[in-house]
């Protein structure tokens, strides 16, 4: 594909789903705090917000590392790209098709957390500090039960290819076929986008953690930087436990957005209900359930393969 | 006036509160105005909200927060009680009366369109001590830590529980940090995520040459009824509305913000007809596993429940001492205390919840009865004696064993689980009537 449209066509897509994101974000917090709104106002909420962020100036810290500072979202952005760029958006569609692509999204999804790490040792300030400590001591909690479903969705394809994944769920879809794959994922995604109960990294108990002393568009890029990487998490998600472009009647892109904006809407009704995990135990339930879990799902995947 | 500029002009206002002496109950509905949004860090803030007077010793801490505002910036202040006129001098401050959230908004409008200039810095960009480090990074002492560049010490090195020796950063924090209760200042030492060591700073509230004079309490209605006859009905009803906004205050700490909203607007607008909205928010919260886990555990106090200072901390730890057990007009509604086992954070949650269930069952069916003044009264922090010390005071000294050893997250879930504020605990004893 043309650089330039492969450029647009991804920024387009996580543009789009974070846009999305936020306006469900701000319909359900509206619901559950039971401040009815007028649709019209919540649909442009996101716009004014970033705006409003837009026109801010940023502010700084005493001895900041700036360009560490200036690079982490546009590490995050980049990695949730790569991952964007190799998911099949309809049949025969993918910006790249790597033969490769779930190694592709394992291995961007490792760099998050140093993007996130950077973002928070940057400032030169406690909090972020913290914040920043903390997303390294969840991560690898996250990345092991990940990288464990992915390769157990990929065997039945015999293949690494993420579009021989949505090929190979014609029949039946992986959220059937592997009923531990989806939730496992979600829970590893939740947390490598820190959103919702897994938000150690940028928690409100650090007065915002990593992002606790970014202002103005540096703001506004890290709060689209971190959606972008839900975004990522839920198109890959879609395609690789939902079926994918697999679908009756509507065109395979409508069905791959359809079911993106399904597990969008899924995660922010969990930031909304579930409340802030304690880190330890997470850690502690990580390590004794959720990896367990991770190689049932795989050896089980495996098994039936054969 | 481009699109930018027009669409961020009807975004809701991003606003920093700080609240001072007679603030705490004009804050606690911030999160219910139309139009503005509260926010975590003065980062994000476009306006710094000062709610009630300053003391002297948060005069500073609030120049610090408004110059840690981006530009453009607006200062709004509410007042609430006394004045005793440390805000005159405040450069650029506008005064807005207290829980006027479209004055705040016009403020803020006039400000992004650019009607209204942006406050300047209120304090001096410089170095606050001199470089005392050594070498190129100033990292002073020998290997990677030591030393005390600009005068704040680089983190020192102690051991941890496994053993190994491992970097400890001190922090100074408060009294403006969101997540505690206003003026709670903190001095921890931190390893990575852990607190080590905690210590209660000076209290800003006790700052004024002369001693404390605090605004109107939040628990204000219930030192007036030490002197007063006072209806059953109305004391719960207040009893009822503090455990709301305490809880509303718990959820948010807890990640649950749009929650926290509903609750807060119900401990707003409470009426004993709301009993079945209550109980079905407290079955719902109890019902919550991750609510459960977050809580269960955290925040144990290590002395025995008879020990602990009366009131709903020492009966979360099955200590049923309640002052409304002798309170004549409260024997006549077969009053029994609410109490839990436990002593954690969790006991003291459900402690709470059980109690706003009672109140709420009391004030509905206490019909016209008073209660006659008496020498003592059951507060929503404990137990209210003229001359004795208030409940907060004693609660606080409790913060700094609960702390040691805890996750960040679960010092915090700790800290807010005792219901402190500091106002009333810059009181040494229960005085008369506020107003």
């Amino acid at each position: 594909m043309n650089p330039v449209a492969a450029v647009g066509v991804v920024g387009g897509v996580l543009g789009a789903g974070a846009y999305a994101l936020a306006v469900l974000d701000g319909a359900a917090a509206r619901g559950v705090a039971g401040m009815p709104r007028r649709w019209a106002d919540v649909v442009v909420e996101p716009a004014r917000d970033a705006a409003l962020l837009a026109l801010t100036r940023r502010s700084t810290t005493e001895r900041p590392d700036a360009q560490a500072w200036a690079l982490a979202p546009g590490l995050l952005a980049a990695m949730a790209g790569a991952a964007v760029a190799s998911v099949p958006l309809a049949e025969g569609f993918a910006v790249a098709d790597v033969a490769d692509g779930i190694v592709l999204f394992g291995a961007a999804m490792a760099v998050v957390m140093v993007g996130v790490y950077l973002h928070g040792w940057s400032a030169n300030s406690p909090f972020p500090l913290v914040g920043g400590y903390r997303f390294i001591a969840l991560a690898l909690s996250y990345e092991m039960p990940l990288a464990l479903v992915l390769i157990a969705a990929a065997l039945p394809a015999e293949s690494l290819s993420v579009g021989a994944i949505v090929a190979s769920q014609a029949g039946s879809w992986n959220v059937v076929r592997q009923p531990l794959g989806l939730p496992l994922y979600l829970v590893a995604g939740m947390g490598l986008a820190f959103w919702g109960p897994l938000d150690g990294a940028d928690g409100a108990d650090l007065a915002g953690g990593t992002a606790a002393e970014v202002s103005g568009p540096a703001r506004l890029a890290w709060e689209l930087a971190r959606r972008f990487v839900l975004v990522a998490v839920a198109l890959m998600g879609a395609a690789v436990f939902l079926g994918g472009w697999h679908g009756p009647v509507l065109p395979g892109a409508v069905w791959m957005a359809l079911k993106t904006l399904a597990l969008l809407a899924l995660t922010v009704a969990i930031g909304h209900r579930v409340a802030r995990v304690r880190l330890e135990r997470f850690v502690v339930v990580a390590w004794a359930v959720l990896i367990p879990l991770a190689l049932v799902d795989v050896f089980v995947s495996g098994a039936l393969a054969l | 006036m481009g699109v930018i500029r027009r669409l961020a002009t009807r975004a809701e206002a991003p606003v920093f509160p700080v609240v001072g002496a007679g603030g705490r109950l004009r804050a606690s509905e911030l999160a219910l105005l139309p139009g503005i949004r509260l926010v975590g860090t003065p980062r994000a803030a476009s306006v710094l909200l000062i709610i009630g007077d300053l003391t002297p010793a948060l005069v500073r801490p609030a120049l610090t927060v408004h110059d840690q505002l981006p530009s453009p910036r607006a200062t709004v202040w509410w007042p609430v009680g006394a004045d005793r006129g440390l805000l005159q001098a405040w450069p650029g401050l506008v005064t807005v009366e207290a829980g006027d959230a479209e004055g705040l908004r016009r403020i803020f409008a006039g400000l992004v369109e650019g009607r209204r200039a942006s406050d300047p810095p209120l304090l001096l960009d410089i170095e606050p001590a001199r470089w005392r480090g050594e070498g190129p990074y100033g990292q002073g002492g020998t290997g990677m830590t030591g030393g005390v560049p600009f005068g704040r010490p680089l983190p020192g090195r102690a051991p941890d529980p496994d053993g190994l020796e491992l970097d400890q950063l001190p922090l100074h924090i408060g009294p403006l940090f969101p997540p505690f209760p206003p003026g709670l200042v903190l001095d921890v030492a931190l390893q990575g995520d852990v607190v080590r060591q905690a210590s209660v700073g000076e209290n800003p509230f006790r700052s004024w040459p002369g001693g404390p004079d605090p605004g109107p309490l939040d628990t204000g209605a219930f030192v007036e009824a030490l002197t007063t006859p006072t209806g059953v009905a109305e004391l719960e009803l207040s009893r009822a509305r503090h455990h709301l906004r305490w809880l509303a205050d718990a959820l948010r700490v807890h990640g649950l913000s749009a929650l926290a909203t509903r609750v807060a607007r119900l401990a707003a607008t409470l009426a004993p007809t709301d009993g079945p909205e209550v109980e079905a928010l407290v079955r719902r919260l109890r019902r919550s596993r991750s609510l459960a886990s977050a809580t269960a555990g955290v925040g144990a106090v290590d002395r025995p429940a008879a020990d602990l200072p009366a009131g709903p901390v020492a009966r979360a730890a099955g200590a049923g001492d309640d002052a409304r057990t002798d309170d004549p007009a409260y024997r006549a509604l077969g009053f029994e205390p609410v109490v839990h086992h436990g002593g954690d954070a969790r006991a003291r949650m459900h402690q709470r919840l059980g109690e706003a269930v009672q109140s709420l069952e009391l004030a509905g069916r206490a019909g016209e009865a008073v209660r006659a003044p008496g020498p003592a009264l059951e507060g929503p922090r404990g137990p209210l004696r003229r001359g004795r010390p208030t409940p907060s005071s004693a609660l606080v000294a409790l913060v700094p064993t609960a702390l040691a050893g805890s996750e960040w997250g679960d010092a915090i879930t700790t800290v807010v689980s005792f219901d402190l504020d500091m106002e009333e605990a810059a009181l040494s004893e229960v005085a008369g009537v506020h107003s």
